[in-house]
């Protein structure tokens, strides 16, 4: 039999020059921006400002990343530190939740569950702004305007309906005669949902968990609407603080973009996997 | 006695019993997710419908009360409004097209078998996996006049002599937040379209090439048509997604100038943000809501019901 991808002229030109030349504009206009953001963060403020544009820095600093660390009027480290408390919250609490609705529905029957798998796949598609104004008035009424938790229960509102709907294609994919075995000898549901599915699962909890911290460390109309004082804004509320502050330092901003994009880069690189997985399997059928 | 155990051994007589008690028990698992979501969506949808029915500026609290339909007349005959709706209109039009078009590229270079696939398709996603107000302010920086790139470049091959405001300009502020819009976009598409490709069996194009197919034609005759459900998934997510979408606007140009940007979902966070106007900011997420539910019931309908979203 002929190889099969060898045939004839317009497939060896499309598979040679015409591939390597669209990889790299591809990854030129990808990457682009990004490495104008890092050059940026690089350079002195005297070169920041000057005609004509560097692209590389010509003499590259740090000191754009420490003053936007330490400054007093948008203090990253600050924004860093509440990102990372309201993700990491919202993360435990959704995997908590998540990995309960998700077993119940993979594994129970229910009256209207198909209807309930539907009502979580369309308040995916629902749209932060339309929560803004009702929401901003619960919190107010409650008196969480300003505090940690708005965020963390707004977040819900589209960390939970994604992971359940992602959880419920892993646990139905696990065998249920493992937990029924189990309770058999003795185990109650809960535990043998605990000790033996739970375990099992553990990779896709895993992707999801990722999830719930990296969308929750992006949000960013939450964040700036529900709150008011700069020592409670998270790293994309005080970037665009940071943005509508005085003249906007390009330098110290370009640090921040940085500082926002690292962690979230790195996480994703893990999860890609496991996300392309649960993104495609609604549209490939199984 | 353990009575979560003895499910599986049950007593004839004690079965109605067990059965109504397992379902509560099975209905504990959902409460907290329905706790949540009952919370921070449902309540407030129907909160929002209820807000839409009362004028309600936080800035004037003295001139609260009930106007039944009012918000939703003056809506009617607010120019503003018809234009986000027009604005809307071209922001999905332009942003998903192209992030289709190009999209599809991607997915077409990256299904090829090279060396480092892995490490371009990571490449590829970065786009999509930042903040959106990363997004919007390196882009804002990309496109400013005296320090940005994109006129620097320009001017040195010798497009454009005078540097261009192209977010303080009405003719070139949309182009300039749908191409930041497209640019993030593509690598949604191409996962997507990268994963249908996969789930192509080499069968089929090895059928099509002993049978003499060119590579053109296979495109056409094989892969787009297997394509087909993963297309329209993926667009029509896409579509919904792009018109709700707000941040960017929203960090780049905040609508304008003078409203060239606004789009519906922009607008919305407008009169709750910057005019205070809750009751109007209600009336306008009521009808995105709306036109949403429209959009997916008619996309569900079009995809025969829930068996292909829930595959």
């Amino acid at each position: 039999m002929r190889t099969q991808r060898s045939g004839d002229l317009p497939e060896r030109i499309l598979g040679g020059p015409v591939l390597w030349t669209g990889l790299a504009i591809m990854t030129l206009f990808a990457m682009g921006p990004f490495l104008w953001a890092l050059s940026a963060s690089l350079k002195t403020r005297a070169e920041l400002y000057a005609t004509p544009i560097t692209y590389i820095p010509v003499h590259p600093t740090f000191l754009n990343y420490v003053e936007a660390w330490t400054s007093r009027l948008t203090p990253f480290s600050r924004f860093f530190a509440n990102s990372l408390w309201v993700s990491s919250v919202t993360m435990v609490a959704t995997i908590v939740i998540s990995t309960s609705a998700g077993y119940a529905l993979a594994r129970f029957r229910f009256v209207g569950k198909n209807t309930l798998m539907l009502v979580f796949l369309a308040t995916q598609m629902f749209p932060a702004v339309l929560l803004i104004a009702p929401l901003l008035s619960q919190w107010y009424a409650l008196g969480l305007v300003d505090t940690y938790q708005a965020l963390i229960y707004s977040n819900f509102s589209f960390t939970v309906p994604f992971t359940v709907w992602m959880l419920v294609g892993y646990f139905e994919s696990i065998p249920r005669e493992l937990e029924e075995s189990a309770m058999i000898d003795g185990s109650t549901r809960f535990g043998a949902m605990l000790r033996i599915i739970v375990p099992l699962a553990a990779p896709g909890i895993a992707a999801t968990a990722i999830f719930a911290f990296v969308s929750s460390w992006s949000e960013l109309l939450f964040a700036t609407t529900f709150t008011s004082s700069t020592e409670m804004r998270t790293l994309s509320a005080g970037l665009l603080y940071m943005a509508g502050q005085y003249e906007v330092q390009w330098g110290q901003l370009s640090a921040g973009v940085i500082i926002s994009t690292i962690p979230v880069a790195v996480l994703f690189t893990f999860l890609q996997k496991h996300l392309i997985r649960g993104l495609t399997a609604g549209a490939l059928k199984g | 006695m353990n009575r979560e155990a003895s499910v599986t051994v049950p007593a004839p007589r004690m079965l109605l019993s067990r059965g109504t008690r397992e379902t509560l028990s099975n209905y504990t698992y959902l409460l907290p997710a329905a706790i949540c979501l009952g919370g921070t969506v449902l309540f407030p949808i129907f909160k929002a419908i209820h807000m839409s029915l009362y004028q309600n500026v936080l800035s004037r609290p003295q001139d609260y009360r009930f106007i039944g339909l009012g918000n939703y007349l003056r809506l009617l005959h607010d120019p503003t409004f018809w234009l986000t709706l027009k604005n809307s209109l071209v922001w999905v039009v332009f942003s998903v097209g192209f992030q289709f078009v190009l999209g599809f590229g991607v997915a077409l270079l990256l299904n090829a078998e090279f060396k480092g696939r892995t490490f371009y398709r990571t490449l590829n996603l970065l786009p999509w996996i930042i903040p959106g107000v990363v997004v919007g302010l390196v882009w804002e920086y990309l496109y400013q006049p005296n320090y940005g790139p994109i006129n620097d470049i320009l001017r040195r091959v010798g497009l454009l002599r005078v540097p261009i405001a192209w977010l303080s300009e009405p003719v070139y502020a949309m182009a300039g937040v749908i191409f930041a819009n497209i640019w993030r976009g593509i690598p949604f598409f191409s996962i997507m379209i990268l994963a249908g490709l996969q789930a192509i069996p080499d069968e089929v194009y090895e059928a099509a090439t002993v049978d003499g197919a060119s590579i053109t034609q296979r495109f056409w005759h094989v892969t787009l048509p297997m394509l087909r459900p993963i297309i329209v998934v993926a667009t029509a997510t896409r579509i919904i997604w792009t018109f709700n979408y707000a941040d960017l606007i929203f960090v780049m140009t905040n609508g304008g100038p003078a409203n060239a940007t606004q789009i519906t979902s922009s607008y919305t966070l407008l009169s709750a943000y910057t005019d205070l106007d809750f009751g109007y900011a209600a009336t306008l997420s009521v009808v995105l809501l709306v036109i949403m539910l429209v959009f997916t019931a008619c996309y569900l309908k079009f995809t025969k019901g829930v068996e292909s979203v829930s595959g």
